[in-house]
């Protein structure tokens, strides 16, 4: 496990917009039914998305009605609508939004959101836990 | 001549697909939107569609759908 590492700031910290980069990527490859996905920084401004446009108005929106709902701090937000689900993960300053399929499975998508936040806002970089795939033909592996 | 084991097996199998199936095609017809916020420790909260809470979340969260597919 490779860990991509330079001059880092600490946690806490707003993240590297790379490193945000490198984690939405990360929720792509793990999250098949995902349609996109988004990191905020602590001011609600977008760090990194997969595509299309808002998610920081939408995902600030969204964060403040959970935190109307009730006294205590939200770390965890899925809402279920006729046209896909919504998630939102808060992690060390830092929240992830995602929308996905309808049906999906909400605890692998909520796993998977925080394991990627957790290691974003951990300030040492996104891990590369990709497993290595087997030597091409006709060439000896390493 | 009682059946040989692998088929007992193979049964049991198809048979947990087949209740798991089922499961799923009864959660894709009667599951209906639904808001959930979990707090920090731990504790979750289920809105129901009606209420007001419910409703500014369903609001966020279509304008979140909106805002994946918009290119």
């Amino acid at each position: 496990m490779s860990r991509t590492k330079d001059s880092r700031p600490g946690p806490g910290a707003s993240p590297p917009v790379p490193d945000a980069e490198l984690a939405v990527a990360r929720m792509r490859e793990m999250s098949p039914d995902l349609r996109g996905c988004a990191v905020l920084d602590a001011a609600g401004t977008e760090l990194a998305i997969s595509g299309g446009s808002g998610w920081a108005s939408a995902g600030q929106e969204l964060l403040a009605a959970a935190e109307e709902a009730g006294p205590q701090p939200v770390s965890q937000v899925h809402v279920a609508t006729e046209d896909g689900e919504v998630f939102a993960v808060r992690e060390g300053g830092l929240a992830m939004l995602a929308v996905t399929e309808r049906f999906t499975l909400a605890s692998l998508v909520l796993f998977d959101m925080r394991t990627v936040l957790r290691d974003l806002a951990s300030g040492e970089g996104i891990p590369d836990r990709r497993a290595t795939g087997p030597a091409p033909l006709g060439e000896p592996a390493p | 001549m009682s059946p040989k084991p692998h088929r007992i097996l193979l049964d049991r199998v198809s048979g947990y697909a087949d209740e798991a199936g089922a499961y799923l095609r009864r959660r894709r017809q009667t599951r209906r939107p639904f808001a959930r916020v979990y707090a920090a420790g731990g504790r979750s909260v289920a809105y129901e569609p009606g209420t007001e809470t419910a409703r500014a979340l369903f609001l966020a969260a279509s304008r979140l759908i909106d805002a994946a597919e918009r290119e």
